[in-house]
This record gives structure tokens, sequence and C-alpha cells, in this order.
């Protein structure tokens, strides 16, 4: 369904979640409330015992995103995940042993008439009959299909916030249900990851594209981040789109599907988080009778490519049919790399809040900008990522002179003019954020998650203030001028064609 | 033989993990455990403010938020934005005893928020903090809102920025839907669809501004809600303190104005050249929250677009068709002025009126079919079953209950509605939809690639163009003095024999010269070859730039530009600007002066001598202004949009070192100012007629 990651918005929704920070006195009492336990397969649970209300939501979380994609395959992971919504092979169906016959041959001429179309010169007729024969095959399928069952069972029973979500790094699953319907997730989740049946395979293909088309193509934003990050990253696989390339869409089969499923569709690459109305034992007995015999498989393999040094900076601007915008990026670490912490604090000391440094200057007294956000830790968090400043400038005011401004406000930071005051006031504000997050079923299911699933344990949710709190002046200055370099930058705009100077006519 | 048995334990065992497996349908869940909704305690304080509190001490915080009673609504016409930027403004300009910036610092510091807003139908205020700084920060909140002083260089910057915002109205396919479609249903001119403007900002005073605070921003208009970790008797007596204050003030009356329900179906279409997916969307007029069929109506809803994907909508556009990521609709009934029954699906454009129609047809079917008892069925349990996420938190459950009192809707009608969803039958569902849709009065609107769609759209009617384009101010408006036209016919006539000697030309007027153009980044110089056919409008500028070489023409009205071997078609906006320029040049008012409209309105000072000014009507008026002596239009005026100031401004053109050659003279020197300052000076080197 939804993709995180193009819209920036919605990113800074998950991204906020993971650097939020407690006292560790917080961690403390959080933690009398939460149970963990690993199944003999590797499948790791960790429950919330929160009965504010009678709800329990439940996240399920697999190590497994665009940045995983195989070449030729971007998009994979997120085609997997609309698959997960088709039903499983009591769900959805009113024939499975018919229908999966027809969607194993539905498959095989796919592939040929993929493999016809590739050729240098395809035998069109060839190419035209398989065509046919594909769409017969389709409608045969089709009148085995229960449309949506999986779905409505969840509407029917209470299901809240379903939907799911595919990013760089990872992808989620996610929604909540009255407490008492609570094996009914157990039940449907189990099935749909033991039993996937890509359904509607292609049929989804075509909603995918109708996703790509209103999130990209037909998208000021999302046509410059899709350019932004090809030209910003030559070899890690972060450089392509998470909803992937159109003819990568066309490229993938049922065959490939599966295969990826097989790989990463791991129980030691998921972790599962629930909270709220919920015992903690009950959880486990039903966790052992539902997902015990999924199973186990090889470790899912890692992303061998990293991104080389970067030996000149890279600009590109599009002429669009929109106002202008403002992408700036500078390569930078790792979730997992010591200075990580620095990065994310110099990001909101420079941009969040009325107080911050961009903010202050380009909104506020100058009016360069109608908005402006820095931050690190896009398009993922997993491997090397980026700095990335984003901003609009106002009415008239030329980009340029709002990028100027912006290099000057980075220049302070590597001269050091950061001051005492307000990186004290990042960490308070970084604290807050955490304990304000936490007043939510959803939100600590995701939190937890996420945070066990990418970094090994949920504890980091609150541990990761220690290292946040370490954080001094002269970090800051040295993250700055180490990575801050014109060399490592990449810079995307849109440009107004409407705007250009004109000769004067006269 | 131990083996064995292992074995079959084993066996036993996996066995009866299975069996312990149930699928959906086997099982059955128990009661839902008792829930207790926490009471909020409510009082009214004596200048007239009802307050609601409710204890959470689950985190160490405490959120408080005033509603208050006005609105965009009351916006006066010709100031659209007012409710709103004086929403933005009282924040950000902080109060007489704390300024914007201490405000900022002393908020920031204590990782605590202040923020203020007004919608259309109600104002907001909210403080969030932590436990621990509720005492120190209240008076703070309550002076914000009491004195905030709206200081001139935050309400400019509130201003800027909406502008700014007006400016990127039309990026966004969806943005331009939503805000076309809702003029639309409403009327463009109605108070539920009127736009901001930037001339209804420009309008807006420091004056209005506190006048609106002044009289909304009292007691009688507010409403307190306070959730988090205190004790509520202790807090009552700090809050009537606090608020004791705030003015009582007099009830702000909000008037919704009545609308006529135009009937009558329509096909709109806007144009957007840079997608390749339609955003349709189509419906009428909705309802009112105290229709005795809501209940009803919302059961219909549901059964159309409800659910992530059980709606029929998605059922039928997304998952049968594969025709669109989303397809949506609602049926949505307000309060305080009907809302608006609309469906809608974002589908590539080869398959916009394939899309409409599988809609077109769900919302029929609803009339013509009864649904199934299935149907109703899951459509209920989706409702019913869902309720309890309706106040599954303490924020929820307060915020609930002052929203139905803003509203003036009982404690308990989320409760009386459920009761009448569960009493919904299959008739009842098919009685609302004949009652309540209209699919022959569909008002359906395409935001699309016009390309790429091409005739699809014919089929519903005669497709109306909507005019999305951003309106420019008018500025202060030019005073229409009467003038006196027969002497100023004598003037264009005098300035003709002047500019073009042998009277009118053959041939095309070619000329070269060197311009110079201020830009934000400094001065740029540009060499440009000009070329211009006054018999058939045929305008071609060879332009050398530092960047390269540009060509643009225009020809037979269509535009072009050619760089670097690329061609392409010339903006409107770019063309309409060069045509404008055109259109003002000495010679083709010479050419055209009888059929210009001309008045003499006196000798003035300019430019340090006496000149002859004449008033041209034209768009933009164009005023010129004559030497009595050469006859030469030595100062040219006209007013112009800036989108660097987001006004308009006056372009004056002063032009010097007239020549002649081939009958033709122009001038060798012009020097652009806008509003003031110079922004281009042109210098001619040779110029011919060939």
């Amino acid at each position: 369904m939804r993709k995180i990651g193009t819209k920036l918005l919605a990113l800074f929704l998950v991204v906020a979640l993971l650097p939020a920070i407690a006292d560790s006195q917080d961690l403390e009492s959080f933690e009398e409330n939460v149970t963990e336990f690993t199944l003999d397969n590797g499948l790791k649970f960790i429950v919330v015992e929160r009965p504010v209300a009678p709800v329990v939501s439940f996240v399920t979380h697999v190590d497994v995103g665009g940045a995983n994609e195989p070449i030729g395959h971007t998009g994979m992971a997120h085609i997997f995940e609309h698959m997960a919504f088709k039903g499983t092979d009591y769900i959805g169906t009113t024939n499975w042993e018919e229908e999966k016959k027809v969607i194993e041959e539905l498959d095989q001429v796919y592939q040929q008439w993929l493999q016809e179309s590739y050729r240098p010169s395809p035998d069109s007729v060839r190419l035209e009959q398989l065509w046919t024969q594909f769409t017969e095959l389709q409608e045969e399928a089709e009148q085995y299909v229960v449309n949506n069952e999986y779905s409505q069972i969840i509407d029917r029973n209470g299901g809240t916030g379903m939907n799911a979500g595919t990013g760089a790094d990872l992808t989620i699953y996610y929604y909540s249900l009255p407490e008492n319907r609570m094996e009914l997730w157990f039940s449907l989740e189990s099935d749909r990851f033991k039993n996937p049946v890509f359904r509607e395979f292609y049929k989804e293909k075509e909603v995918v594209r109708e996703e790509r088309r209103s999130s990209v193509e037909s998208q000021p934003l999302g046509r410059l981040i899709e350019e932004f990050l090809a030209v910003a990253y030559t070899a890690h696989p972060y450089g392509s789109p998470v909803i992937g390339w159109n003819s990568d869409i066309t490229a993938t089969t049922i065959e490939d599907a599966r295969e990826f499923y097989n790989t990463y569709y791991v129980p030691s690459n998921i972790t599962i988080a629930i909270a709220g109305d919920v015992d903690a034992n009950e959880v486990r007995e039903m966790a052992e009778t539902y997902f015990g015999d999924l199973e186990e498989g090889p470790e899912a393999p890692p992303v061998y490519t990293k991104e080389p040094e970067q030996r000149g900076e890279r600009r590109f601007s599009i002429q669009g049919q929109s106002q202008p915008i403002l992408l700036m990026g500078y390569h930078t670490v790792a979730q997992d790399h010591p200075d990580a912490k620095a990065l994310e604090i110099l990001g909101s000391i420079i941009s969040s809040g009325r107080t911050s440094r961009l903010y202050k200057r380009l909104v506020e007294d100058e009016q360069l900008a109608l908005t402006v956000q820095a931050f690190n830790g896009y398009p993922g968090t997993k491997f090397e990522t980026m700095f990335l400043t984003y901003a609009l400038p106002n009415q008239g005011v030329e980009v340029d002179t709002l990028e100027n401004a912006i290099h000057e406000e980075i220049q302070k930071v590597k001269n050091g003019e950061l001051t005492q005051q307000e990186l004290q006031r990042a960490k308070t504000n970084a604290r807050a954020n955490l304990v304000r997050s936490l007043d939510s079923n959803s939100g600590l299911a995701q939190a937890f998650a996420i945070t066990d699933g990418q970094q090994g344990d949920w504890r980091k949710v609150f541990t990761d203030i220690e290292e946040l709190n370490e954080v001094t002046l002269d970090d800051l200055q040295r993250v700055a001028n180490t990575y801050f370099t014109e060399d490592n930058r990449t810079v995307g705009t849109i440009v107004n064609q409407d705007n250009e100077e004109v000769a004067d006519a006269n | 033989m131990k083996r064995v048995v292992l074995l079959c334990l084993f066996f036993t065992l996996i066995n009866s993990v299975l069996n312990a497996q149930k699928t959906y349908d086997e099982l059955e869940f128990p009661e839902l455990n008792e829930f207790q909704v926490p009471e909020v305690e409510t009082f009214t304080s004596d200048n007239g403010i009802t307050f609601f509190l409710l204890e959470d001490s689950e985190l160490p915080l405490i959120d408080l938020s005033v509603i208050i009673k006005t609105g965009g609504v009351l916006d006066p016409a010709d100031k659209e934005g007012l409710a709103s930027i004086t929403g933005t403004v009282i924040r950000s300009g902080g109060s007489e005893l704390h300024s914007a910036d201490s405000l900022n610092v002393m908020l920031e510091n204590r990782a605590a928020s202040m923020e203020t807003g007004i919608g259309f139908s109600s104002g907001s205020a909210s403080m969030n903090v932590l436990k621990e700084d509720f005492d120190e920060l209240l008076p703070v909140f309550i002076d914000l809102l009491k004195n905030p002083s709206f200081p001139e260089d935050k309400i400019e910057l509130a201003k800027t920025q909406t502008k700014s915002s007006i400016s990127r109205r039309n990026d966004d396919a969806q943005q331009i839907a939503f805000r076309e479609f809702r003029r639309l249903i409403y009327g463009k001119d109605s108070v539920y669809g009127r736009n901001v403007e930037y001339e209804t900002v420009n309008n807006i005073t420091r004056d209005d501004i506190i006048n609106f605070h002044n009289n909304h921003f009292v007691a009688e208009n507010m409403m307190v809600g306070i959730v988090g970790d205190f004790e509520a008797s202790d807090m009552r007596e700090k809050l009537e303190d606090a608020f004791s204050s705030i003015p009582s003030g007099e009830e702000t009356p909000l008037n919704f104005p009545e609308l006529s329900d135009e009937s009558g179906s329509s096909i709109n279409f806007a144009n957007k050249s840079d997608v390749n997916q339609s955003v349709v969307l189509m419906g009428h007029l909705g309802g009112l929250r105290d229709n005795p069929d809501y209940a009803e109506i919302q059961v219909m809803n549901n059964v159309l677009s409800g659910g992530t994907f059980s709606g029929r909508l998605m059922q039928v556009v997304r998952t049968e068709m594969g025709l669109a990521y989303s397809a949506f609709g609602q049926y949505s009934m307000n309060t305080f002025y009907p809302g608006i029954f609309y469906a809608g699906v974002m589908t590539k454009s080869e398959t916009t009126a394939e899309a409409i129609d599988a809609i077109i047809e769900q919302i029929e079917r609803l009339q013509n079919e009864p649904i199934s008892e299935e149907e109703l069925q899951s459509t209920k349990d989706l409702i019913l079953n869902s309720a309890i996420f309706e106040y599954d938190s303490y924020e929820e459950i307060l915020s609930q209950q002052i929203s139905n009192e803003y509203r003036g809707l009982s404690d308990d009608a989320f409760q009386q509605y459920l009761n009448e969803v569960r009493e919904t039958t299959i008739e009842d569902v098919q009685r609302v939809a004949q009652e309540y849709l209209n699919p022959d009065q569909l008002n359906i609107l395409v935001v699309g690639n016009e390309e790429q769609i091409g005739d699809q759209l014919q089929k519903y009617g005669d497709v109306n163009e909507v005019d999305i384009s951003i309106p420019q101010p008018g500025g202060t408006d030019e005073e229409s003095v009467a003038g006196d036209a027969v002497a100023g016919r004598e003037w264009i006539n005098r300035m003709a024999s002047a500019v073009l000697p042998n009277g009118p030309v053959d041939g095309e007027l070619v000329y070269e010269a060197q311009n110079t153009v201020k830009t934000p980044q400094g001065e740029m110089n540009l060499d440009l070859v000009q070329t211009i056919n006054f018999n058939t409008d045929k305008l071609v500028a060879d332009v050398t730039m530092p960047m390269g070489q540009v060509t643009m023409q225009i020809e037979d009205g269509e535009g072009s530009m050619q760089m670097g071997g690329n061609e392409m078609p010339m903006q409107p906006a770019q063309k309409q600007q060069l045509m404008a320029e055109y259109h003002r040049h000495p010679v083709y008012l010479a050419l055209n002066r009888d059929q210009l409209n001309v008045e003499y309105l006196g000798m003035e000072e300019m430019e340090g001598q006496e000149l002859a000014h004449i008033r041209v009507e034209a768009e933009p008026t164009l005023h010129l202004y004559l030497d009595p002596e050469t006859s030469y239009p030595i100062v040219r005026t006209y007013r112009q949009f800036d989108p660097q100031a987001g006004e308009q401004v006056e372009v004056k053109v002063v032009s010097s070192d007239w020549r002649e050659a081939d009958g033709v003279l122009i001038p060798y020197e012009t020097i652009s100012y806008a509003g003031g300052e110079q922004n281009a000076v042109t210098n001619v080197s040779t110029h011919s007629v060939e």
C-alpha cells in the first residue's frame, strides 16, 4: 500500500519515532510492562501490556526493503507487500486447487511473453498469441477469486488503521483490533506469511503503476526525489526508487516474487510487536500455536554494495511546471556509526522549531523560504545514508539565493558557531518527543518493532539517549567539516519554466 | 522401539498444534473487556467559559486546548484570509510581555509548545507542556490569548507565506481537483467556495487583525479542555483563576449562508500538461448532521466506500478493474452547513472515462438494486466493531465531548448513531440512496492531461474549461479621469507622423541591441537581434545570453523557443508577456492608432520637462508622455504584476536618442524602471527595415 520513502513528511513520522529519547528511568518502568520472546524458528515477539482501553495494535516488521532488491527487480519488496493483502489458500478463493494450477500456468505464459519481448527482434505474432493466452488465463483465474476477502474480514471485525509500508530498509504491516479479537490477528497474519498465493499478481502490478503515477510521475516533488536519488547514488541500491522503475515492474514475475519471499520472509528476519490490552502469556501461547510451524530458513543475505566515495559535486535541475523546489544532500553514515547521533542532533538544531537556525533566518528574518527542513537519514538509515535539506523558496525568490543562504548557515556550523544552549535545547526536545510518542498502542508497537527489527533491541528506543547526550559542540563541528563538503554534495532543483528570464521585446 | 514412540509423540504434538490453529471462521470471540469510559469533569466560569477536565497520569504531560467560536466563514468579502492570518500571527507575533523571539526560546528550552490557528468554522489554541512547567507557562499562554502584540513584521511574514502558498496552489493536480470541486459544488463566490487571493491578502490591515482578535477571542466564545497528569480539583482552581482575566465579550454569531440546491449535471475540466494521470471527482451537495436519516445514509456511504478495500468503489475500480491505486468517496454531513457527496478516482489518462463510468454505475446500482443481507451485515459489523476506536484514548474522549458541545450535539450522539446503525435495513439503504443520491445531477471534474485524455469527456456533455489561473492583484485601481478624446487623437496622430515620417512601412523592422537586465543574481548582459513584422504580427528574437543562444519566435499566434538545437513550445505566460510588449511598441501604436481609444489628460512634468499625457485603453492601461516639440513618446508607463514583490508595480520606460533609418524612428537608449527601481537598459546599435 503506502511506500515509506517517496513522501518526505511520511518519512519524518517514521524517522521521528526512532531517535526519540527518554531517561533510563522511563526504560525501567517500561520494562516492567514489556515481554519479549523468540520462537524456536527465530521469530521474535515484543509484547507491551497497556490496558488503557480494550484495544490492541499489531505491527509486523520484516527486515527487507528496496535496498535488498536484485538488479532488474526494483519495486519487488513493495509488490510483495501488496500481495500480502490478496488472501491465502483458504481466504479469498472458492477453489484453491484449481486456482493454483491456473496461476502457475499464467506465470509460465507471462514469462514466455517477457522472454519473447526482450529478444532483439521479437516475433510480433507470437507476442500477440502469448498475450491473448495470458489474458484468457487471467480471466480463468478470476473466477475463483473472492474479492478482497482477507481485508474484508479485518474490516468487519473492527480492524482500524490497516495498512502496510515499504521503505528502503524495511517493510511493515499493521492494524488494530478490539482486544477480544486478538486470535483473529494470529490466524490471519500467520496464514498470509505461511501461505502466500500471489493471487491477481499481474492485475495488482497495474494498481502499483497507478500508485507510481500519483506519487511520482504526476507529482513535482516525487519526480524530483526520484531523480535526486538516482543522481546521488552510483552503486548502492538507495539510488533506486522503492516503488520500482516502470520496466522493472513489467519484468517482475510470480516466480521472482516467490523467490524473494523465500529469501527474505524467513522467521529470523521478522519481528512482531503487540501493544495494548493483552496478557503476555496468552500472546505467547498463541504465538507458539500459530507461528510455531512457520518454516525456518537460511539467514537472509546482506547487501554487499557500498556507495563509493563521491569524486565531485553533482548538480541537476528539472524545468518544471511548478514553483521551484530545492533538495540538497551530503553522503553520511549508517545509523550504527558513531557519528550518526551528532548528525541527527545537528539536523534538529538547524531546522526543527522556530528557534532553529535555518527557520529563523530563511523563513522568518529574510523570508527567502516558505519552508525548510534538514535531517540525517534519507532515503534510509540502515546503510550509509544522506543528510538531506529540503526547501521551498518563497514567491519570487530564486533557488540559488536560497541555496547560498543555506550554505552560509552550514559554514557557520563548520566554523563552530553553534552554542551550548542550542545543543541542550535539541537534546531536551528529543527526550520530550520520545515521551509524547509513547502514548498510543500503535505508536509504541511501531517504534518497538522497527527499532528491534532494525537495530536488534527495542531498548535502543530509550538507551540511545545516552549516546545522544554525549554529543558535544566539537562533535557537531567535526561532523559538519567531515561530511558537508562540496565534493560530497548533490543538489537537485525544480525551476519553473514560466519564470525564465525573458528578453525584452521592445 | 523407543525411537518409534518418540516419533509418535512428535506427531501427536504437531497435530495438537495444528488442531489448535483456527481459521477465521472457526473463531469465537470472548466478550470485550469491561471498559469504564472515564468521566470528564465540567464546569462553567463566571465569565462564561466552559471547562472540560480529564485526569490521565500515564505520562508526566499536560495538554490544554481552547476552542474558539470564530472562523474563516466570517472573513469579509475582499479580505479572505483574515481569520487564518489572525490565527497564525497570534502565536508567531508573541504577546506584549513575551516577544516572539523570547517566547520561542522559553518554550523550546522546555520542550513545550503553544499553537494557535483559525479554521473555517472554529478557532483553536493549545498548550502542550511537561507537567512541571505547567504553572509557569499557563500565565504566558493566557497573555498570548489576551494580548497578542501583532507586530508588523510578523504580519508581513504571514502574508508573504500565504501568498507563496497561493503561487504554489496549481502545482499539484490533487490539490487543484479538491479545491476546484469544492468551488464547483458550493459556488466559487459563496463563503464555502471562495479562494484566498493575492489581492484579498494585500487588503488585510493590522487594524483588521486586531479587531478580529478583539471581537472573537472572548470568554463567551471559548471552551477549554485539559487532559493529563494533574488533580482535577486543584486544576479547576488554577484554570478559574487564570482564565478569569479574559473579558466576557459577546458571543459571535456564526452565520452560515443557505445554499440553493442547484440541480443539473456538468462536466468540467482543468488541464495540467505535466501529469499522466487524471484526478476525477464527481458529486453534488450532501447533507446536514441533524438529518434524521443520518445513520442510514452513513451505512449506504460505507457500502459504497467504507473500510480499507471493502467499499464497492475500491472493490470494483481498484481490485476488479486494476484502474486505480485509490478510489474513494463520501457522503459528508456537516453540522453547520451542508457537506458534499463525492466519489473520485485517480487513473491513467487513457482510462479516465472508463473509470468515471465504473463509478457512476456503482452510484446507480445503490439506487436500483437492494444490497445483499451479507453486505448489510458486514457493513454494520465494520461500523459497530470499530466504534471502540472512537474513544480508545483519553485525548479522544475529551475532544469528542468538546466537539459535540461545540456543534450542539447531545453527549450520546455517537451511541444514538450506533443504535440506529444496528436498526438499519436493506430497504432503508435503498430508500436513502434513492432519496439522497442524484446520479443524473452529478458535477464531474477532471484535472488531467488534455492531450492524453483526448475526447473522452465529450460524452458527458459540453465540457466547461475551469479557469485555474491565479488572479493577479489589481493594486490601487486606475483612476478613470475623463480625458479629452479629440485632443488625444490629435496627439497620437502627431506621434505617428514623428515615428513614421514617411507613413506606414512595409517589410520587417530589424534592430540589434545590447540589453543589460537586473536579476536577483546580479546584472546580466544579453545581445539581441529583434525582427518584427507589423503586418503579420510575427516576432523573432535571437538572444545571446551567457548560457547560450536562444531564439524566441511568435508566428500565427504560436510561440516557440529554440535552444541548443531543441525546440519547445513557449509557455503561455511568456507568450502573453512578449505580445504585450509588442503592443506597447511605438511603431505598433503608430500603425494601429485608429483602433486605439486614446484620451489626452493634460500636460505633466516628468523627466525634468513638461510632457503631454495620453492614456491608451489597453490591458493593462498604457500611459504615453509625448515631448510636445518632437512628439516622441519619451515616457511610457503601465502597471504589471511583480512576482518578487507579490503585487502590482508601476513600470516606467524612458526612451531617448531617437534615430531614423528607412523611414522608422526608434530610441537608441531605453531605460526601464519597475516600482521606481531601474531594472533594464537597452542600447540599440543599428536598425533597418528589410
